[in-house]
């Protein structure tokens, strides 16, 4: 039986985990929700992120924080072009599949074009406060996770009330909700698409630079986070970004909960569990609404 | 053994077709069978594919090996001549390569490709052929119960030893301030874990209690888990089967919790260059078994490592040294027997090497029936902000420091 101090410590650690993960998965939803688009790449764009934000402290001392200053409204941008010039040009009775395969090649190629400029090399972000941390009741929260859980918080809250709060926002879910009937509202859905595509790589930048904060990063690390983002948008709700966060939560805290018992490799499995699960009985996902995509 | 950097590997993939090298003085008649012309050895190194990075750091290894002989004067008053081809890392290929470069090319002499699962196929060629098999890199314990009569591992010691130093260090500390409990975690790999559970038994047998035994895939890349187990165990002893990210990550999660154990080992990590840039000055007192460091005080390895350096421009790494230490086995065998082409005097040579310890720029190395050398890695630790080597005692460059400062 495992102790009182090492299961509440297990808690606070997936609730910290379970935060990194909704901030990664977000975007992810919100590509889906948009434009039924699968993008594979986004977690490449996420070690692209944390790429630039160790480049800028090895070479100019930036804190990885003051980076993504640059690197969000770089990743809007090259999320418009993205969809401008590539997705949007894919055959809309296709597109959910060949999205796939597109994202697919570039990921590869950012993968290369990292290994190509920065080698294949692990590298690792040295802060002065990376291995700091606060007590609470017996427990200890490390700073480094404390900072990306309040990026989470404020990244997915800023993206909320965008959603709900702006004209864009409601553009958006218009957009999401019936691409024709926004249309005949005289929403122009392809410029929404665009900014909605830019949005969502705009997280990628915030959330690679929580992930370059804690963790050791290389080019191909990206295919390890693919596929627990991919099953958390999928029990949260394909196109639903507060689905997302919840799945996110509840499956980091899973996680690291079954950890104790069944040790490392049986509890990543959880995501896949979950995954078949939803597929199983509730291929709408569980958080994500009646407006959810179904399988 | 560094299967840290070849994943991320931008792809080498394309070349696709085999390259033939050839080193070493090429006048003169060219007489194979007779006893005047250059010796050739056949080698299948994967200089494409998978283990592109560690293979082509073995035949630096090589090349550099077959350049200081030719230098002093060849083997046998012979000049050395190297036969490489590319296998692409794979299997079905390095079969088909030694078949060629044993019964086409006639070559006199063959050493071995890279990683375990090139070296099993490789070793049953050459036994085929009734060839001396020395290989750099093979250090599962599988290699060395396939019932092999031919082969010799180049290096110090298989996974399972290379902490037999430092166990025999613990266990040998007055009873008052000897360890009581250990914590083990250790990556889902032959290698990683084999480092990690051979020191496990010894300390085991040795009356020092497991507290904790966790075992992670290699895609891990959240270790709060398992450190918040670790840290609640509070191990006197902390252990990491690790290659290099996972290692790094653990101890910054480690540190996080604010665990401090009176001694840490991690396997590779520590030794990469990258380390002390990833956990800066949090790294004193941790230890790592090695297999090869550039300034220990062996005989050849300042010749070898001044010679390297000038040649390739970069000081030896132990995947380089590993090559080295084949040729100079080789080497030491060929001398003895006074022979070296196909046929009888192949089992002269074996047979030398059997009953004999030859010095090379890893240390003396002597091995069993089955090829398994019968050393242990030297234990290198973090002191004053650089990696020393702190046993054995022979070859010590600082004094071993225990318990470990906190960090």
């Amino acid at each position: 039986m495992p102790s009182g101090a090492l299961l509440f410590q297990s808690v606070i650690l997936g609730l910290l985990l379970g935060g990194l993960y909704a901030l990664l998965a977000s975007g992810l939803t919100l590509y889906f929700g948009i434009m039924r688009v699968v993008m594979i790449a986004h977690s490449a764009f996420l070690i692209l992120a944390a790429y630039l934000a160790w480049w800028l402290h090895e070479n100019i001392g930036l804190d990885p924080l003051l980076s993504m200053i640059g690197t969000v409204p770089l990743f809007f941008g090259a999320g418009l072009l993205l969809q401008r010039g590539l997705l949007s040009r894919l055959r809309p009775a296709t597109l959910t599949m060949m999205s796939v395969l597109l994202t697919f090649a570039v990921a590869l190629l950012v993968e290369g074009l990292l290994g190509y400029a920065f080698s294949g090399t692990q590298r690792r972000i040295n802060l002065g406060y990376g291995s700091a941390g606060l007590d609470l009741f017996g427990a200890r929260i490390a700073v480094v996770k404390l900072i990306a859980f309040g990026l989470a918080v404020v990244a997915l809250g800023t993206l909320w009330l965008l959603m709900k709060r702006t004209r864009f926002g409601w553009a958006l879910r218009a957009t999401i909700q019936h691409r024709d009937a926004a249309r005949l509202l005289g929403i122009d859905t392809e410029r929404v698409a665009g900014y909605g595509f830019g949005l969502g790589l705009a997280t990628a930048a915030i959330g690679g630079t929580a992930l370059s904060l804690d963790t050791t990063i290389y080019p191909s690390l990206h295919w390890h986070w693919i596929g627990p983002l991919m099953a958390i948008i999928v029990v949260g709700g394909l196109g639903s970004v507060p689905g997302a966060a919840i799945a996110a939560l509840l499956l980091g805290l899973a996680q690291s909960l079954l950890q104790i018992p069944m040790g490392t490799t049986w509890a990543q499995t959880i995501f896949y569990l979950a995954l078949f699960v939803t597929l199983a009985f509730r291929p709408q996902g569980f958080f994500g609404g009646r407006l959810a995509q179904r399988f | 053994m560094s299967i840290t950097s070849f994943r991320a590997r931008f792809s080498t993939g394309l070349l696709a077709t085999s390259l033939m090298i050839s080193l070493g003085a090429c006048s003169g008649d060219s007489d194979d069978s007779a006893g005047d012309g250059p010796i050739t050895i056949g080698i299948s190194l994967p200089l494409t594919g998978d283990f592109a990075e560690p293979g082509k750091g073995v035949q630096q290894g090589y090349e550099a090996w077959a350049k200081i002989v030719n230098d002093n004067g060849g083997l046998l008053g012979r000049q050395v001549e190297l036969t490489i081809l590319d296998d692409q890392s794979n299997a079905d290929r390095v079969v088909a390569d030694y078949e060629q470069l044993i019964g086409q090319d006639q070559v006199d002499l063959v050493v071995g490709p890279f990683s375990t699962r090139l070296v099993v196929p490789a070793a049953r060629v050459a036994e085929e052929y009734d060839m001396l098999f020395v290989e750099p890199a093979g250090a599962a314990k599988e290699v060395f119960e396939q019932g092999f009569e031919n082969l010799f591992y180049a290096a110090p010691a298989v996974a399972n030893d290379h902490y037999n130093h430092l166990a025999e260090k613990i266990l040998a500390l007055p009873a008052d301030q000897r360890p009581k409990t250990a914590a083990y975690a250790a990556m889902d790999d032959p290698f990683a874990q084999g480092t990690a559970y051979g020191l496990k038994e010894k300390l085991e047998a040795g009356g020092i209690e497991t507290v904790v035994d966790e075992v992670y895939p290699p895609n891990t890349t959240d270790f709060s888990g398992i450190a918040a187990k670790i840290a609640d165990a509070k191990a006197d002893v902390l252990v990491g089967g690790s290659q290099y990210q996972d290692g790094v990550n653990l101890i910054v999660a480690l540190q996080q919790l604010g665990y401090q154990p009176k001694l840490a080992a991690f396997s590779t990590a520590p030794t990469n260059p990258e380390f002390a840039a990833a956990i800066g000055d949090k790294t004193e007192g941790v230890l790592s078994p090695t297999g090869y460091s550039q300034d220990a005080p062996y005989p050849s390895n300042s010749e070898f490592v001044e010679k390297f350096t000038a040649q390739f421009g970069v000081p030896p790494e132990e995947d380089q040294a590993n090559g080295y230490t084949t040729g100079q086995v080789v080497a030491a065998a060929v001398t003895a027997a006074g022979c070296a082409e196909q046929g009888e005097c192949q089992q002269k040579l074996i047979d030398w090497l059997r009953a004999n310890t030859v010095e090379t720029v890893v240390g003396p190395l002597s091995w069993d029936e089955t090829g398994k050398p019968k050393g242990a890695h030297m234990i290198q630790q973090w002191i004053g902000g650089d990696i020393k080597i702190v046993l054995p005692e022979d070859v010590k460059e600082a004094d071993f420091l225990f318990p470990k400062p906190a960090w």
